[in-house]
């Protein structure tokens, strides 16, 4: 997918001026939120849960290659065909010779955010095979006009109900319907078809288990089920960081999956998918293979951000970011947005490719409390930004005032100064009110809101002449 | 040199992977394969009939609809009894598992095969169900066919009480008991397939069944 | 008790009365209390901004500055933190600095959790001097509550005026968009974050909004008179708590 995450500024300033966005923004933060609070309830030791969960993940990154090679050894053994892609392009690739060696005109996809990295969809158009998104959500963006998600599980959540009312209308050529489950209901019914006639099925994976070989969907509409059992080919593609150890390990992320993503004890569909069909059985696919995607992931192991191949995409961090909140997932410009993406496109699409990100966070650190494997996120942001500062990617402006105000804070009489200086000026600025309405310094501040008055003296002024007037 | 190569060996150089953390890390994925070992989960009662109580409530928070009858020569006549008061088909697919039970007597015309696009309902057994949440565990086979409980409009499965556990770590366990190695396919199931991706309500009924009956027999 | 004052840069610059409501409670508390005049800031935005060697550079000042005292008391959870959970880790290359900052660390407290857990006061001065009537809502500044668990200390206090009521907001634990250097670098996102915050506040019909972090008040109080507000009065914990100083 191309990465716009260098326009973040204007991007997220379309987004605060777009009042539609806004009421759907509004409308998902107070329904995610709420949800998973009353879902984790349930949990007797959440923190323990969450504790076990980020030790299952480290368990397994910690020796990558090593649970990597286990669960391939395992996959081959059911029956599956492992593959090893190193980025989009060879994705794309493989993804098209497998549909070529099978004969396969559709494919029928189920959510894979790296599928939307490899830009998949545009390959197989391009190859002459035929993606159809089976995800409501998913299918709602390919039939306008292949818009990128702008969530990673619910990728519509940025359009309102007339939005897809007036879409289906366009599209399908329906009359317009406008209570939700007649316009599900039609998505249904077109997707059937698909369904039913696509020959290869392709899907991500929430997990892979090393015990098993097996992959782990994790899903609620049962598309994903669908894509897995109708064709004669499934594909799976996959991070390479997605490895657990064992079944007993699924359950307790799956204990916190479901609860971070939509605030559900558990997703209505829960698949553990092994092999391939025998020839006595009624379903499933003749053909599965695995394409374990690099993209990124490998160099991230063992480096300042290894933490992060922690993550199991719930979006529970951007859910609960307050400025993902304000401005969606569109602003951030690549495919994971919020704090996790802030932290994996500079890792994953270049941090020269997105300067804003890592900075367009407070550092709120609500994200790391909602984490269910425990992402220390606010500290990889941090991180990000001091890699910016040693690569000399910051604003030349921005490096010399900060490195002139840590040093001029170094020197504390001439730090008084200053600070005697900033007060009295600011406070001419304010010309006898209590604000200011456009501050020079830093106009941004003043775009929204006014700055207050400085009182006119600094604390050490007035203490130091307090202290005069005591001794005398 | 090949991708996988390529990957596995900058995974390799990010872990400074030697001969020495290379034997620690076999021996820490040894002993977590055979350990097995088991997060914190929710405490609850787990005797027979609090269990069925707890899947009986958690399958009706998913939006499950509920029945228990004695025995299981009783099921035709109450999955009969459902159809008609939902006004849906007495024509049905059924897993080839259940083919034995007197469908024919209870007025339904069944056939036990794998499931079509134009099936109406299916009805299907189950390998075991979690009380934890209210689900059902299904293990594909030749004659319990996956799309049963996925391609029709209506789901009714049959669960017998005494296959309740308490948490899907137990129903692992069951499996590894009973089946040695995984079935292509289990398929949790808990309630009607359902989306949430229009202003994040509700809908029953995305791609996958509207409703989900279970009969529970008590044996 | 010897208690060294970590005023704030912030403090400093724009509302000297904090510190001195500050260095009232603790007097009035027993301590014998000390601003050392050199202190500047803790190195926070330059730490937060991805200046390390500027960040170590202040840290070792603070330190050295202030490791003398029985305890360092800082009327900002965001400082505060800034010393006790970063500075250590920041330090982390430098055994020597890494233990100075662990030692000084674990003496570091906020305003308001210092009163309650260290002196574990009775009565706070403003209650006589009655300067604040009426209904406050409180905001959680986010570093203070998830890094340093101050939630109830400021409400304990708070509780001991007799002539001020506690009314809670819709998400007083939300983030106000502050953020630092956020709040200049995008301004308008900030803003429109301070708004939802402000709304919540305006909801709770309090005639105050109370907090313990500069940052996150000038950011409150100038969203609020920019969206045309001008009768809610914002005010630092420490302010409420002191009366006249």
């Amino acid at each position: 997918m191309e990465i716009k995450s260098m326009q973040f500024k204007a991007r997220a300033a379309g987004s605060l001026a777009n009042v539609a966005l806004q009421g759907n923004l509004k409308n998902a933060k107070g329904k995610f939120v709420t949800k998973r609070a009353e879902a984790i309830r349930d949990l007797d030791d959440f923190e323990g849960t969450r504790d076990a969960a980020a030790a299952i993940r480290n368990k397994v990154i910690d020796n990558l290659d090593l649970w990597l090679e286990r669960f391939e050894q395992k996959a081959r053994d059911t029956g599956a065909t492992v593959l090893w892609a190193k980025d989009g392009a060879e994705v794309c690739r493989l993804v098209i010779d497998i549909a070529k060696k099978h004969g396969v005109k559709k494919v029928t996809k189920s959510k894979s955010m790296l599928s939307e990295e490899a830009g998949l969809n545009h390959a197989l158009e391009a190859a002459g095979i035929q993606p159809v998104e089976t995800d409501l959500g998913e299918y709602i963006l390919q039939v306008d006009n292949n818009e990128p998600p702008s969530h990673i599980i619910a990728p519509a959540v940025h359009k309102s109900l007339d939005d897809v009312a007036d879409l289906f209308h366009k599209v399908h050529g329906t009359p317009r319907k406008t209570d939700i489950p007649a316009l599900t209901r039609e998505a249904r019914e077109v997707l059937r078809g698909h369904f039913l006639s696509a020959e290869m099925g392709l899907s991500g994976g929430n997990f892979l288990v090393a015990e098993t070989g097996s992959v782990a969907l994790v899903t609620n509409e049962g598309n994903g089920r669908m894509v897995t059992t109708l064709p004669k080919v499934h594909v799976v593609i996959t991070g390479i960081e997605k490895v657990i150890p064992t079944l007993e390990d699924l359950s307790t992320l799956m204990r916190l999956l479901p609860r971070s993503a939509t605030g559900q004890s558990i997703s209505n569909y829960f698949s553990i998918l092994t092999g391939v069909k025998k020839p006595e059985e009624h379903d499933g696919p003749e053909h599965l293979y695995f394409v374990l995607v690099d993209s990124g992931r490998a160099d991230v192991v063992g480096g300042d951000f290894h933490a992060m191949l922690r993550c199991i995409r719930c979006g529970a961090c951007m859910n609960h970011c307050p400025v993902y909140q304000t401005i969606g997932g569109h602003a951030y410009g690549w495919v994971y947005p919020g704090p996790m993406g802030s932290v994996l496109t500079p890792l994953y699409a270049g941090i020269e490719n997105s300067i804003d990100l890592p900075h367009a966070a407070t550092l709120c650190n609500q994200c790391g409390i909602v984490c269910p494997v425990k992402i220390p996120l606010p500290d990889l942001l941090r991180k990000l930004r001091e890699k910016q500062t040693e690569r000399g990617l910051r604003p030349l402006t921005e490096r010399i005032g900060l490195r002139m105000w840590a040093w001029v804070a170094q020197q504390p009489k001439l730090y008084a100064l200053g600070a005697s200086f900033g007060a009295r000026y600011l406070k001419w600025l304010a010309g006898g009110a209590d604000r200011i309405r456009v501050l020079p310094t830093a106009p941004e501040w003043t775009l929204g809101r006014d700055f207050p008055a400085p009182q006119g003296k600094t604390f050490r002024e007035l203490y130091a002449a307090r202290r005069k007037s005591a001794a005398t | 040199m090949n991708s996988r190569e390529e990957i596995l060996g900058r995974v390799r150089a990010g872990l400074q992977r030697n001969a020495t953390n290379a034997a620690a890390g076999r021996e820490v994925m040894a002993a977590a394969l055979s350990a097995n070992s088991e997060g914190p989960k929710p405490v609850f009662d787990t005797a027979p009939q609090a269990l069925l109580e707890r899947f009986r409530v958690k399958s009706e928070l998913q939006s499950s609809t509920v029945d228990i009858v004695a025995a299981d020569a009783d099921v035709p006549a109450a999955v009969a009894r459902y159809l008609a008061e939902m006004k849906l088909p007495k024509a049905a697919v059924v897993q080839p598992a259940l083919a034995a039970l007197d469908w024919a007597a209870a007025g339904l015309a069944v056939e036990a095969r794998g499931a079509r696009d134009a099936d109406l309902v299916g009805i299907t057994g189950c390998f075991c169900a979690v009380a934890e949440t209210g689900t059902l565990m299904m293990c594909s086979s030749p004659d319990t066919p996956a799309a049963v409980s996925l391609l029709p409009e209506t789901h009714v499965a049959v669960v017998q009480a005494s296959r309740i556990v308490a948490y899907m770590e137990d129903a692992w366990n069951l499996a590894r008991k009973e089946l040695g190695t995984l079935p292509r396919a289990v398929n949790f199931i808990s309630g009607p397939s359902r989306t949430g991706d229009i202003e994040q309500t509700i809908v029953l009924g995305a791609h996958g069944p509207y409703r989900v009956h279970l009969v529970i027999v008590e044996g | 008790m010897r208690v060294g004052l970590f005023v704030t840069c912030l403090v400093d610059l724009m509302r000297p009365r904090i510190g001195f409501a500050a260095l009232k409670l603790l007097e009035t508390a027993g301590c014998e209390v000390i601003v050392p005049e050199t202190q500047t800031c803790c190195g926070q935005p330059a730490w937060n901004s991805g200046d390390a060697p500027g960040a170590v550079a202040l840290a070792k000042k603070t330190i050295a500055e202030f490791e003398g005292f029985d305890y360092v008391v800082a009327p900002s959870g965001s400082c505060g933190d800034h010393i006790r959970t970063e500075y250590p880790t920041l330090l982390g290359e430098e055994p020597e600095w890494r233990d100075r900052a662990t030692a000084l660390a674990s003496r570091t407290y906020e305003l308001t959790d210092f009163l309650v857990n260290v002196l574990k006061v009775d009565s706070v001065p403003g209650d006589a001097d009655g300067l604040i009537q009426g209904s406050v809502t409180y905001h959680d500044s986010c570093t203070g509550l998830r890094s340093m668990g101050i939630k109830e200390q400021p409400r304990a206090l708070l509780a001991k005026l007799r002539g001020i009521q506690l009314k809670e907001m819709d998400g007083c634990e939300e983030c106000c968009g502050f953020g630092g250097t956020f709040s200049v670098k995008f301004g308008e996102v900030s803003a429109a974050i301070a708004e939802r915050k402000c709304n919540n506040v305006l909801a709770s019909g309090a005639r105050a909004v109370v907090g313990g972090d500069l940052g996150c008040l000038l950011n409150i109080e100038g969203k609020l008179r920019r969206m045309g507000n001008e009768t809610t009065q914002v005010l630092h914990v420490a302010e409420v708590l002191a009366g006249r100083v």
